[in-house]
């Protein structure tokens, strides 16, 4: 998918991304991974295979993990879409993606996007998950670099962070909190 | 190649289907998750991509009158697999779903994509032949309702004619409330199949058979069921001979292809142990459960 456009198959898209509602247009066949990266500049999610197999490109809509490559981009009319990048507030990382740094659980940091993103709609759905349920949400996401051991030490580590924090944990879900993670 | 490729979203059927009748190089778009993959690799550029998302009812698991449940095509697979209105037999499309891929495909793709792409290592395709399914079809000459067993034609083939689409999928009442097991082998976790077996089992007051549904999948052009060799089972304790047999009768119906995932050899080996450890867990699932329920229930089911 290129970015470059014929105006008779352009497609008027209202989305709402990293809590800011945008008016825009894309190809009919477009990806949300074009869009993101090529039309947005969000280069948060990554192209790795472009076949939904590697996970690199994992983002919310709707509040569930999707594959960006495999979304045609007109689909999301009228639907929230969150990336990594709308996870910080302001110049804070949220509680998973600073465990997965204090963890070491980031090398290369190809995967970390996709894999943060998975992790973020687990532990909002399940604040407390254990080590198979972090394998489990981490299936189909592939890291060439880590070994993925700190990678699920590191989700466990922020949902104990999210627990010592209380309700903090649970503003992640809540709109305020994601629209002011995405000023810009 | 794709610059002009369209894209509509009708809110009714008869708009789906003018559109589709009006241009052979339509597709309709249901999670994409097999479509868009296919437009990446450049193995296809529909002209116009007819999304099925705004489709009234089509994305709901409703419950019928006379006991059976329908499935709404544009039921995503995670919500199948969270359904706990499914009785007896029809439990195993919640059991094959929990297995297909991983949570985003989860959550992206859709019953009616599945069966309609009609890959034979696929999960649904496999269940729902077990489950004595019946597909729902709209199309320019009106409705129609097929048989799963009729359905699935060949390798990625379908009884839908051209601009046909698939409406739902029809599981019907279970009389025996069968237990359910859908047993996977894959060589990684969230892959196709390498062999499937899909088993609902009923057992008698004294651990016999009193119902027995078994498919495979990964093993031929389209899922497989041999129907005398499950009624040959029926009546009796199971036994590893029995299902031996059982095993046998879908191997020698088989028809497997070399692929990354195994071997047609190895398919056809892989076929009988993964067909009894189907039916052994599912049998081991009504025990447990009539046990469960009646605090004694039924011996256990013969093998363990
Ligand atoms: C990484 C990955 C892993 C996967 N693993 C598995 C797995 O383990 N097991 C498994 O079973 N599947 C697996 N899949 C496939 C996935 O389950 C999708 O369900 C399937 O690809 C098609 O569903 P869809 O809704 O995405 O359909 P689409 O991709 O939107 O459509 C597929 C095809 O069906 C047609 N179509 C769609 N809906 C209809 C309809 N209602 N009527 C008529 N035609 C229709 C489309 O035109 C297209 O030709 C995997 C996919 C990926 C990308
Ligand atoms: S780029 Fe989307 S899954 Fe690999
Ligand atoms: S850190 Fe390099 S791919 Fe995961």
């Amino acid at each position: 998918m290129t970015a470059e456009l014929d105006e008779d198959a352009l497609v008027p898209l209202r989305v709402t991304v990293n809590g800011r509602a945008q008016a825009l247009a894309c190809g009919g066949g477009e990806t949300l991974l074009t869009l993101l990266r090529e039309r947005l500049g969000l280069t948060g999610a990554k192209r790795g295979c472009n076949q939904g197999l590697c996970g690199a490109c994992t983002v919310l809509l709707d509040g569930q993990p999707v594959r960006a490559c495999l979304t045609v981009a007109a689909t999301c009319a009228d639907r929230r879409v969150e990336t990594a990048e709308g996870l910080l507030r302001g110049a804070r990382l949220s509680p998973v993606q600073q465990a997965l740094v204090d963890g070491g659980a980031v090398q290369c940091g190809f995967c970390t996007p996709g894999m943060t993103m998975a992790l973020t709609a687990l532990l909002r759905a399940e604040p407390r998950p254990d080590a198979a349920r972090v394998r489990e949400a981490l299936s189909g996401h592939l890291c060439r670099c880590t070994g993925y051991v700190k990678i699920v030490e590191a989700a466990l580590a922020a949902a104990e962070a999210q627990a010592q924090k209380g309700a903090d944990g649970a503003a992640a879900g809540d709109a305020d909190a994601r629209a002011e993670g995405a000023a810009p | 190649m794709d610059h002009a490729m369209r894209f509509a979203e009708p809110d009714s059927i008869e708009e789906v289907l003018s559109l589709l009748a009006a241009d052979p190089e339509a597709r309709c778009l249901a999670g994409g998750a097999t479509l868009v993959a296919m437009m990446n690799a450049g193995l296809t550029a529909p002209s116009l991509l007819v999304s099925l998302r705004k489709l009234p009812g089509l994305a709901s698991i409703d419950p019928q009158a006379d006991g059976a449940v329908r499935v709404g095509a544009m039921a995503r697979h995670a919500t199948v697999a969270a359904h706990d209105g499914f009785a007896g037999a029809q439990a195993i499309l919640a059991a094959a779903a929990r297995r297909i891929g991983h949570p985003a495909i989860r959550t992206m793709g859709t019953i009616g994509g599945s069966i309609s792409h009609a890959d034979p290592s696929a999960d649904y395709p496999t269940a729902i032949t077990a489950a004595d399914a019946v597909v729902e079809i709209a199309g320019p000459e009106g409705a129609r309702a097929v048989p799963a067993d009729e359905f699935f034609v060949d390798w990625l083939e379908t009884a839908l004619a051209p601009g046909e689409i698939v409406t739902g999928v029809v599981v019907p009442p279970d009389a025996t409330d069968a237990a359910v097991h859908y047993e996977k082998f894959t060589r990684a976790d969230g892959d196709f199949a390498t062999v499937a077996a899909a088993a609902c089992v009923a057992l008698a007051e004294d651990g016999a058979v009193a119902a027995l549904r078994v498919a495979a999948g990964g093993v031929a052009p389209t899922p497989i069921r041999r129907r005398e060799a499950e009624a040959a089972l029926i009546g009796r304790p199971l036994t590893e001979d029995g299902l031996a047999a059982l095993g046998a009768a879908l191997a020698d119906l088989s028809d497997p292809i070399d692929d990354m995932r195994g071997s047609a050899d190895y398919r056809r080996r892989l076929l009988p142990r993964i067909v009894g450890r189907a039916v052994r867990r599912a049998a081991a699932a009504f025990t447990a459960r009539s046990g469960a329920r009646s605090g004694t229930g039924p011996q256990a089911g013969g093998v363990a």
